[in-house]
């Protein structure tokens, strides 16, 4: 770098230089690489017993450099405005109503954690947010390309930084997540953070949110949050009729996807499941172990482990992960309809029943996954935190005393975004499900007695 | 009415009620007098209902008797009011504060205040956790301060009875309902205008329209035959049941409470959530979108049920054939 660097030209607090600091080779290398891996998961996800040709489209939604980025390009080149988050927090119905498109850029590629590892040089730091941030400097997701403003709530320490990282390339508008739960003021400050990102957002976009336009978009959301309980619904099955990855992408999708279009996408996908149980066919291996994965975020195409799980004699019935399950698990209930209640009612939705470990007290954590082991039947949990996210690991204990005393066994892996530790994973997986199928001819037997 | 976007299942049920229990305790307003004579009628009293100042309503609600009662000393009428607010009491213990949401009338003015609050686009105004507890203590002051003077004027020996004149029945002249009965009757003919209104009244009725329209049942917040009935109302027939397993924490029933009753949202442990705040109008009943979390019951009989919503055009839901599999 070597410049002479004056007070007043300094643009960046990173000083992350945009241009010259890694060579067009690399670039293009790291860039190949996601492409490859990427394809590589689809190929695995598409591998999979009776998989309805519905999925293909998701397949294809989430694919490296795949047709809905160009539509996302061209929407922009036509005038509109494509808004970046971070986390699941951000009130996505907002973005929608005031003419925007809103998507979600956490990246799940493995290669791009290494330009982030050069510049930082913090090995304990969140493989997602060096890779998501990896993904920037090197243009290796068109996605993050695309931003006119990344809207991050300030919810963990590697999340916030990365935001504030971002600011380089893009406007950033951080929210202050109140991280106690409990409190007078808890929920006036998260009104009053929502109601700034309005603000922010009505200035971007040059329009006023309108009742109208938000209530649209609440119907559009709560169908698909009606989409997704249907969805869930075939998880429930004693052979459930969908695998864990498929059920994954298809919600990873609905952050990046045209709303409307992937309920209808979803709908059919019920429709082609339903089919499915009506002739008999079910995803997954006979007698497989019914495994509920929770934990940090695993996004795509970062689908190692329950990859692993489902090869190895499990399947996935339910997760509590803030890249699956929780995205579309609440819908907003409207009761008075002005717009500064639907504004709370959103707000709310977007805040209270959210269970991340960055909140204190989280014992709806707990209670969602009791609730979820006794509905879903869960034989065996897998919780998964990814290295440094400090707050899922230490969660992690807490909920393993829980389940000790429910007697379901808990297998507690931490990972990185790297193929290495592949092998070791799925030698404590296989050994992990076939203890719980050792278990159920206990039970069995027990029961016989 | 009804623009939520979840089906409102029980005030469906509760509009009808409230429109005849109206018609039926307040025909005397419309016209309506046939009820009116029945002395039988006249001798039932109801937790709330009517009101005394009515010319031809068929029956009163219990706070009259018991002022009244306790104003006149203790002769036989005394005896005969005690009675009645003992039946009262027994009604009060079996249905609890239903009578707030479904029968009285003044309840039903207050919904539909703010029914039309927010067809005019205004936000509710919000009160503060420390105001909520305040008022929450004021309805048992008024409850007490009423009792009080009712005692003091009747015994004799104080010697404040010269004053019964003006002092009879003190919860009665403050009521916002006496104001708000008077002066529709007066504007109907059926009773003189000469009939005496004290300026209190008419401004308590001012006071309590205008904050019903803004904060969402004001006046049930500090009515004093409210706090009679929290009294008794911990745990009656009918009763509101949380199944705190499924639960949340969305805050959807808190936010959608008239009456702010944060127990239903704060506690987390299974079973009964009703109490002194609580009416049983069943909104956030309506509103759960949890299958089976809240639900309204009678004994152990399952009134209604929390659901997960069913959106405006999103079709039936889908059940799997295939057996389900549960722990």
């Amino acid at each position: 770098m070597g410049k002479e660097i004056q007070n007043n030209e300094i643009e960046s607090r990173y000083l992350i230089d945009k241009e010259g600091y890694f060579s067009p080779e690399q670039k293009e290398r790291t860039g190949k690489k996601s492409r490859e891996m990427a394809n590589n998961v689809i190929e695995i996800l598409r591998g999979q017993k009776n998989r309805p040709k519905t999925m293909h489209y998701f397949d294809e939604l989430l694919s490296y450099g795949g047709k809905r980025i160009d539509e996302i390009i061209s929407f922009r080149n036509s005038g509109g405005k494509v808004v970046g988050t971070t986390c699941v927090m951000v009130p996505m119905e907002i973005i929608g109503a005031l003419g925007a498109k809103g998507v979600r850029i956490c990246s799940g590629y493995y290669e791009c954690v290494h330009p982030s590892n050069e510049l930082l040089g913090d090995a304990g730091l969140c493989p997602l947010v060096k890779s998501t941030l990896g993904a920037k400097m090197v243009s290796a997701n068109p996605l993050m390309d695309v931003l006119d403003l990344l809207v991050a709530p300030a919810t963990c320490d590697g999340k916030m930084k990365l935001a504030e990282m971002m600011e380089d390339w893009v406007p950033v508008v951080m929210l202050n997540v109140p991280r106690v739960k409990t409190g007078d003021t808890t929920s006036k400050l998260w009104l009053e953070e929502i109601k700034y990102l309005i603000r922010k957002l009505e200035s971007l976009t040059g329009e006023r949110l309108r009742k109208k336009y938000l209530l649209r978009e609440i119907r559009k959301w709560n169908a698909a949050n009606r989409a997704w309980n249907d969805l869930m619904g075939f998880r429930l099955a004693k052979k459930p009729l969908i695998s864990g990855r498929d059920a994954m992408i298809i919600a990873q999708a609905s952050e990046i996807d045209d709303i409307d279009r992937w309920t209808v996408k979803v709908n059919e996908l019920n429709q082609n499941l339903k089919q499915m149980d009506d002739s008999g066919v079910y995803a997954g291996e006979e007698n497989a172990a019914r495994v509920m994965l929770a934990g940090s975020p695993m996004i795509f195409p970062n689908f190692k482990i329950p990859t692993v799980i489902e090869e190895s004699g499990g399947i996935i019935v339910f997760d509590e992960l803030c890249s699956a399950n929780r995205i579309l698990n609440n819908p907003v209930i409207v009761d008075e309809t002005n717009t500064s209640e639907i504004i709370r009612a959103l707000a709310e939705r977007y805040f209270f029943p959210c269970t991340c470990p960055c909140f204190s007290p989280n014992d709806e954590r707990i209670t969602r996954l009791k609730d979820a082991i006794k509905n879903y039947n869960v034989e065996g949990v897998v919780f998964h935190t990814l290295r440094g996210c400090h707050l899922n690991n230490l969660e992690g204990t807490k909920i393993e005393l829980v389940l000790r005393d429910l007697e379901i066994p808990m297998l507690k892996l931490e990972s990185e975004y790297d193929e290495g530790d592949v092998e070791q994973v799925r030698t404590r997986v296989e050994a992990f499900v076939e203890m719980i199928k050792a278990r159920r001819k206990v039970k069995r037997k027990k029961k016989k007695k | 009415m009804f623009t939520s976007f979840k089906g409102r299942q029980i005030r469906i049920f509760r509009i009808p009620v409230q429109i005849a229990v109206l018609v039926f305790l307040l025909g005397g307003l419309y016209g309506v007098t046939s009820f009116g004579t029945s002395p039988l009628l006249k001798r039932v009293f109801l937790p709330n209902a009517s009101c005394r100042y009515i010319e031809s309503a068929p029956t009163y609600c219990f706070f009259y008797p018991l002022q009244d009662g306790l104003t006149t000393g203790f002769g036989g009428y005394f005896i005969d009011a005690i009675f009645l607010v003992l039946i009262v009491t027994v009604l009060i213990i079996i249905l609890g504060r239903i009578w707030c949401s479904w029968i009285c009338p003044f309840g039903f003015m207050q919904e539909l205040l703010s029914d039309l609050r927010n067809k005019l686009n205004i936000p509710p105004l919000r009160l503060k956790w420390t105001h909520r507890v305040l008022l929450r203590q004021v309805k048992y002051a008024i409850l007490f301060f009423t009792v009080l003077i009712s005692i003091s004027i009747g015994i004799s020996a104080l010697g404040l009875t010269e004053t019964q004149a003006t002092f009879a029945l003190p919860f009665c002249q403050v009521c916002p309902a006496k104001g708000f009965f008077t002066i529709f009757q007066q504007i109907g003919g059926i009773i003189p205008p000469s009939t005496t209104l004290p300026f209190i009244a008419i401004f308590m009725l001012l006071f309590f329209i205008f904050t019903s329209f803004f904060t969402r049942m004001f006046w049930c917040r500090v009515c004093p035959m409210g706090g009679y009935m929290a009294l008794f109302a911990t745990r009656s027939l009918v009763w509101l049941y949380k199944d705190a397993d499924k639960c949340t924490k969305c805050r959807i029933c808190l936010r959608v409470c008239p009456m702010d009753h944060d127990k239903v949202f704060e506690h987390m442990k299974t079973g009964d959530v009703g109490g002194e705040d609580c009416t049983l109008c069943g909104k956030c009943v309506e509103m759960c979108p949890e299958d089976g979390c809240l639900s309204l019951n009678f004994m152990s009989k399952r009134l209604t049920v929390s659901r997960k919503p069913k959106f405006r055009g999103t079709g039936k839901r889908i059940s799997i054939k295939s057996e389900i599999s549960r722990g």
